[in-house]
């Protein structure tokens, strides 16, 4: 008997790169299978040669013993495969019950029958046991909220196997929670998921089957029981990861670069201090809406309503103005590199040089020697994979583009770097890599104030970490008693047991 | 050859050249034969024609055989034209790439056009004032309009920094507003009767009639707005804000200013346009330039400036003019029912927009074919 979904030599190539390269796999009906690999391994093209969104340049796909080559989204849900994406799949401006019968609204006499449409979504909804008003906008609705819509779509309209692309990337532990029990109940009814993720405990506790990619190439696929995550790391990144403690530890600390000091912004964060000091990594966690993003923002002059005192080098900062920011020798790098972060029309020197730009400056005119210099520079300390400098942003791979938004600041030489969630959607391989590189500036004597969702990250790197709740400071925690609960604790408002 | 053929393609442009030569072919070919009379420039400049004797001896106009489109004066009046609106257009992509829109680049030609000849009247043959010289009543006529053309700009683009409302709002009703005081000032009367020797000056002619001054014009704010473009931090900063206004921000660029700048400049450009128009006619109206920004905003979009902002080069917005004008007077030459003008130049400008989504989609598929 032949396979339920297999993949047969699967090769599609983009600008630049080879996304996947003669990628053969079987995938067993009513299990969830994890796609895992480095950013840039493939997984996502794969999942989209599934789902419609690409087509592949050879090899084929057999459903059931049938060759099926989706060539849009659509056609793959005619065949029974959706896709739950994370970027935006819906109209913010629609209400819930309108985002599920888009494609095929109800009508009465050319007119939208609202009841019936409203009765539909309800049908489509219970599917998945979502408990959501039909007519809330969308764009008002958490992103896990959101996603549970994106399910409900694809259940309610007779799917039977669902791509699910990063789907914890931006959810809270609770919805989370939610979500895998939704996933468990969706393969009980006999749906098949493909699961790309980067999170190795979530694939341990969720899946069924792994396949492992690398560099587009098909490495392993394995019942879950039969691997384990250390074996799945180093299939991966083809070499053993080794833990070690940053050595900007051993360092001594120089003086105080950065001084926040009561630092308020109406509905964001309240009565804020904190210190860091030349050669420091100190870290910031919270929840979302923690106020995290919004501290660092202010302290870059982002946010005009700020109010109290910041002081760089024990000179007062004016508050909400990036140019003194600058000039004082502050740099962030965002939480949201494509939004945020990069210019994704502009190739990567340019991107590189954006904020140096005054200093390679003659006469108006941009130094391209310097410029090119600069970018190649930082290009290679960095050791962002591109084709060549000139090259889009837009066609680099989440960790490249990561390197990207990081080398702009360092290109400009910030004593001070303010680096929201730093490797956010960033693979193994690269996320050591930038951990190597942060590290390294702190041994230059930067400092550096590191925000980040991720407790292993700022356990990792971080000499204290600084915990955020609903806008104030709730506690300060040394290297010494770093530990994910006492962490947690902090951030959820849970009363210590001790 | 291939080699070399590629490398020429790969230039953004280079597909907007192709264009203009299948342009010019197509017209020549098309365009048929005229007569046209043999002048003759006597000493003192003034031209007159040339006769000959035919057989029976008697005294006719000597005449050549001329192809339509390609005869040096048509050449002539075609490159007069397109200066116009490549002037315009070059400020125009700034904006766009800018990320923003500007309507009232025609309502700016008609105020800068009428102000600068209210100056130039009085300094005219019938104008109030007595100078020995006309250098001082030209040159204040055309700080006049440069002048006034700059203040539209920088009101414009304030307008759009302080109050944050979408520039396509914000120019339509400048452009209303402009040519509205166009209009007052004039109370709708055309101006005339300038100083002889600014529209000397500017319809100094070299060869077979081609104007000098609007030629030149382009080609120095195709040289500068290239510059500007492409070795400018300023230019660069334009790219960044049209390419990802947030990102350019927290970048440390100062948007704002940027959006200000852009406005500024494209209203400089209407200005130059309207102070060649000026010396060129001689005169003003407060309907002049009526419709102008649609083939301006045309010129940049057929040249490769995406309304999205962050894409667009000067010469490509060039080219895109001397297209839509290739197209404007080819209507003419082949004998086509004016009427129909419109009709061709939108699809132009849709088909253009097309053919540079194709060209991307191409690029694409050529990167991922040379990469392996």
């Amino acid at each position: 008997m032949s396979a339920y979904l297999e993949f047969r030599k699967i090769t599609k190539r983009f600008p630049g790169v080879l996304a996947l390269d003669d990628v053969s796999f079987t995938v067993e009906r009513g299990t969830c299978h994890a796609l895992i690999g480095e950013n840039g391994a493939g997984k996502s093209t794969l999942g989209k040669i599934l789902a419609g969104v690409y087509t592949a340049d050879s090899g084929q796909i057999q459903l059931e013993g049938r060759v099926i080559a989706p060539v849009s989204p659509l056609a793959a849900r005619e065949l029974g495969v959706a896709m739950v994406h994370q970027e935006l799949a819906f109209c913010p401006n629609l209400s819930v019950a309108e985002n599920l019968c888009l494609g095929d609204l109800p009508r009465r006499a050319g007119f939208v029958d609202r009841a019936a449409l409203r009765a539909r979504a309800r049908t489509m909804l219970a599917t998945v046991g979502a408990d959501l008003d039909p007519d809330t906008l969308i764009g008002t609705l958490s992103t896990g909220r959101e996603q549970l819509v994106q399910i409900a779509a694809a259940v309610g309209t007779g799917a039977q196997i669902i791509v699910m692309d990063e789907p914890t990337s931006s959810l809270s532990a609770g919805e989370t929670a939610e979500l895998f029990r939704l996933i468990r109940t969706l393969k009980a009814r006999g749906l098949t998921l493909i699961y790309v993720s980067h999170r190795m405990e979530e694939l341990f506790a969720l899946c069924d089957h792994i396949t492992v990619l690398r560099d587009g190439r098909h490495i392993a696929t394995e019942p879950i029981p039969a691997t384990q995550p250390t074996r799945v790391v180093s299939q991966m990144i083809g070499r053993e990861l080794r833990a070690h403690a940053p050595a900007h530890l051993a360092r001594e600390l120089g003086p105080v670069r950065l001084e926040v000091k009561n630092l308020s912004s109406a509905g964001a964060f309240n009565e804020i201090n904190l210190n860091v000091r030349a050669g420091e990594i100190v870290g910031v966690a919270g929840i979302v809406g923690a106020g995290r993003s919004e501290l660092v923002q202010a302290i870059f002059g982002l946010d005009p309503a700020v109010s109290g005192h910041i002081l760089v080098d024990d000179q007062t900062l004016p508050l909400g103005s990036i140019e003194h920011a600058l000039t004082a020798g502050l740099g962030l790098v965002p939480e949201d590199r494509k939004r945020q972060g990069l210019i994704l029309g502009l190739n990567c020197r340019e991107n590189t040089a954006l904020a140096a730009l005054p200093l390679l400056t003659r006469l108006g005119f941009v130094r391209r020697k310097a410029e090119s210099a600069l970018a190649s520079k930082y290009a290679q300390r960095l050791r962002v994979k591109t084709p060549s400098l000139e090259t889009l942003t837009a066609g680099l791979s989440g960790g490249n583009q990561q390197k990207i938004a990081l080398a702009k600041w360092l290109a400009r030489d910030c004593d001070v770097l303010l680096i929201d969630e730093p490797t956010r959607g960033v693979d193994v391989g690269a996320k050591a890599e930038i951990y190597q590189l942060l590290d390294e500036l702190a041994c230059e004597g930067k400092a550096l104030l590191v925000v980040s969702s991720e407790l292993p990250e700022l356990i990792g790197l971080c000499r204290r970490i600084i915990v955020l709740r609903a806008g104030h400071i709730a506690g300060e925690v040394a290297r010494a008693a770093f530990s994910e609960a006492t962490l947690m604790q902090l951030m959820a408002g849970v009363p210590d047991a001790a | 050859m291939f080699a070399r053929l590629r490398v020429f393609f790969r230039f953004q442009e280079s597909g907007l050249l192709l264009v203009i030569l299948a342009l010019g072919v197509l017209l020549t070919v098309f365009a048929g034969k005229v007569r046209t009379p043999v002048f003759e420039r006597a000493a003192d400049g003034m031209r007159t024609r040339v006769f000959t004797t035919d057989a029976n001896g008697e005294r006719i106009p000597l005449t050549v055989e001329k192809n339509k489109f390609l005869n040096a004066q048509n050449l002539a009046q075609l490159a007069k034209d397109t200066s116009f609106i490549a002037v315009m257009a070059v400020g125009m992509a700034v904006v766009i790439i800018a990320g923003g829109i500007d309507l009232t680049v025609g309502a700016i030609y008609a105020l800068a056009s009428v102000v600068g000849a209210l100056v130039l009247h009085r300094y005219g043959a019938e104008g109030l004032a007595t100078t020995s010289s006309p250098v001082q009543g030209i040159l204040l006529g055309a700080g006049a309009c440069l002048g006034v053309a700059c203040l539209c700009g920088l009101f414009t683009g304030g307008l759009i920094v302080t109050l944050g409302v979408h520039p396509f709002i914000i120019t339509l009703g400048g452009m209303a507003i402009f040519r509205g005081i166009a209009f007052v000032i004039t109370k709708g009367q055309s101006v005339g009767a300038f100083p002889v020797a600014f529209r000397d000056f500017v319809r100094f002619e070299v060869g077979d009639g081609l104007s000098f001054v609007p030629l030149m014009s382009m080609v120095v704010v195709l040289i500068v707005g290239w510059i500007f473009l492409s070795r400018l931090a300023a230019g660069r900063r334009v790219y960044a804000v049209g390419g990802n206004e947030l990102a350019a921000r927290f970048s440390g660029i100062r948007v704002e200013r940027v959006k200000l700048g852009v406005y500024l400049i494209s209203g400089l450009c209407a200005g130059i346009a309207a102070l060649l128009s000026l010396g060129y006619y001689g005169a003003a109206t407060s309907g002049d330039g009526q419709g102008y920004e649609l083939n301006v905003i045309a010129a940049a979009v057929v040249g490769g400036a995406s309304l999205t902002g962050g894409r667009g080069s000067a010469l490509g917005v060039v080219l895109g003019a001397l297209i839509i004008q290739m197209i404007s007077s080819g209507i003419v030459i082949l004998g086509i029912d004016q009427n129909y003008s419109q009709i061709i130049i939108g699809s132009v400008v849709i088909a253009a927009v097309v053919l540079d989504h194709l060209n991307t989609w191409l690029a694409r598929r050529r990167l991922t074919a040379t990469a392996h």
